[in-house]
């Protein structure tokens, strides 16, 4: 009989005998690859998201005065000391005044009492992509509002701190499901394979006295591990995709989620979370076995 | 104190001054030395207490001697470890005094386990199996839950894994002590094929009947020292 053959055998044996702990061990690596999963995914959607918006991240510094040629140049000047940006760009009066109109739109004769150089000048400076956390761009805002000549500065402050903190928020229940998932992985897979070893303590010493080598007896338990890995993460991958596409179905049409492309997990992210089960599986089961099965 | 064997033949088993002695003052064997030639039979007999147990258990390293040399093919054993012990294992058959049968799983099954952990394919264990059940009176237990079975039957499968994998060495402790009088003639019968075969065979016992008459040696032990040496060629 070959090798592999017996390996296989050993492990139908053990699943047989103890399939309710099995299935539950399965159950709680699916549901913990699951809610990992659920939460990572929208951390990604959300990075993306926040990536998008970055593109167009501009800093807007309104002036006192509309800056000559030469106050142009020098203010480009001091911009570009603090870093290099992508573009600088300044709005006159005027072209303010006719941006502005051009956003009321069918409103727009609102304006028509108004005087044409009511909207202060101001300069749009777009950072480079590079400058893009929160931090970053709070310390260029304040260096432009030190400017001489700088009314105040813009850029969306409210909604960008609170988009940046709820991303901030999501990584840390990314972490705490992660830490989740690896807790329940590798103690709920080193607590069956202790119960299917201890199950079978009297074969295991018969077998160690009629010749067994180590492979073959640890073998199969590795192989359980393995197993609990690839069908418990493949069975919470499948679950959340499942879950997406009811999800897309269900609130398809203008609201919330039309707000920004959400999207599942590229092939390649969901082959790596279930690896990484896997591995984790496999490191409970062989945990046990260095604990539980010395031979 | 050391009794040798044949000389002409090869040693398959050597003890030198082996003593085994348990927590806190128990000595189970005290300088023990003796051979056992290749393909020889060899009994050992001695009241209960005497040690006949506790030198099978070393003989097969499930336990490792408190003092003194043990070799196998002239092969230390108590230094052998991971695969050298595996294989040195396979080719010793244990019949074992307490049996040590897989009480849920079949007959077949537990003779198999012997030869499984060899690899040798599903079609020749599964033939070895049922010639080796028949020759013991077990044919119709073939699928039959060990644990369901008669002492004497559990003996038999036990006896039946033992040789199952053709070792070069077979060790029996207390073969005959639950059978009657036809069943202890067949499993003797069974031995002496396998003896005949090539296989060293050790029985420890004190079942008279099985070696009043015999030709082989037999080593008897008293409170866990060599007492005496009868038979064979001294």
């Amino acid at each position: 009989m070959s090798f592999w053959l017996t390996v296989f055998r050993q492990v139908g044996r053990n699943i047989r005998q103890t399939w309710a702990s099995q299935l539950m061990t399965l159950l709680t690596v699916s549901l913990s690859v699951l809610i990992f999963a659920f939460f990572y995914l929208i951390y990604a959607n959300m990075l993306t998201f926040g990536e998008r918006l970055g593109d167009d991240l501009s800093l807007i510094v309104y002036l006192e005065e509309e800056p000559g040629p030469e106050l142009q140049q020098q203010l480009t000047k001091k911009i570009t000391t603090f870093d290099e940006v992508e573009k600088i760009r300044f709005i006159t009066r005027a072209e303010a005044y006719q941006r502005f109109a051009r956003q009321l739109g069918p409103n727009q004769d609102v304006l028509n009492d108004m005087p044409k150089d009511f909207l202060p000048p101001s300069i749009e400076v777009v950072p480079l992509k590079n400058l893009r956390s929160l931090n970053q761009v709070k310390l260029f805002s304040a260096y432009l509002s030190r400017l001489p000549g700088t009314l105040k500065v813009q850029f969306g402050q409210d909604w960008v701190e609170r988009f940046y903190y709820f991303t901030k928020l999501l990584s840390i229940i990314v972490l705490l499901s992660g830490t989740l998932l690896i807790l329940t992985t590798i103690f709920m897979v080193a607590y069956t394979i202790r119960l299917t070893i201890l199950g079978r303590q009297a074969e295991l010493e018969l077998l160690k006295l009629v010749g067994a080598t180590n492979n073959y007896i640890r073998t199969p338990f590795l192989l359980e591990g393995l197993l609990q890995g690839i069908v418990g993460s493949s069975l919470g991958i499948i679950s959340l995709y499942a879950l997406y596409e009811w999800i897309k179905l269900r609130f398809s049409g203008p609201g919330f989620l039309n707000l920004f492309e959400f999207s599942f997990f590229s092939p390649v992210v969901s082959i790596t979370i279930i690896c990484v089960s896997i591995l984790l599986c496999t490191l409970g089961s062989y945990s046990t076995m260095q604990k539980f099965l010395r031979i | 104190m050391k009794t040798t064997s044949n000389s002409a033949l090869e040693t398959m088993i050597e003890l030198i001054k082996v003593s085994k002695e348990y927590p806190p003052d128990v000595v189970a064997l005290k300088d023990l030395s003796f051979s056992i030639a290749s393909g020889e039979m060899f009994f050992v007999i001695g009241m209960s207490g005497a040690g006949k147990t506790t030198l099978l258990r070393l003989l097969c390293s499930m336990e490792i001697p408190s003092s003194g040399l043990i070799e196998i093919s002239g092969r230390p054993i108590n230094q052998l470890k991971g695969s050298h012990l595996a294989k040195l294992r396979q080719k010793i058959g244990v019949a074992y005094q307490d049996f040590k049968l897989l009480n849920d799983r079949t007959t077949a099954e537990n003779v198999a386990i012997s030869m499984e952990v060899s690899y040798k394919k599903p079609q020749i264990i599964k033939k070895r199996v049922r010639d080796l059940l028949d020759q013991l009176g077990l044919a119709d237990k073939h699928d039959t839950i060990t644990g369901e079975l008669s002492r004497g039957e559990q003996q038999r499968v036990t006896l039946a894994r033992a040789i199952a994998n053709s070792p070069t060495i077979i060790l029996v402790d207390e073969p005959t002590g639950n059978l009657d009088a036809i069943t202890t003639e067949m499993v003797m019968n069974l031995l002496h094929k396998c003896n005949k075969a090539g296989a060293t065979i050790v029985i420890a016992t004190h079942d008279d009947s099985i070696y009043r008459h015999t030709s082989h040696r037999v080593m008897e032990l008293r409170k866990g020292r060599f007492h005496m040496m009868t038979g064979g060629i001294q």
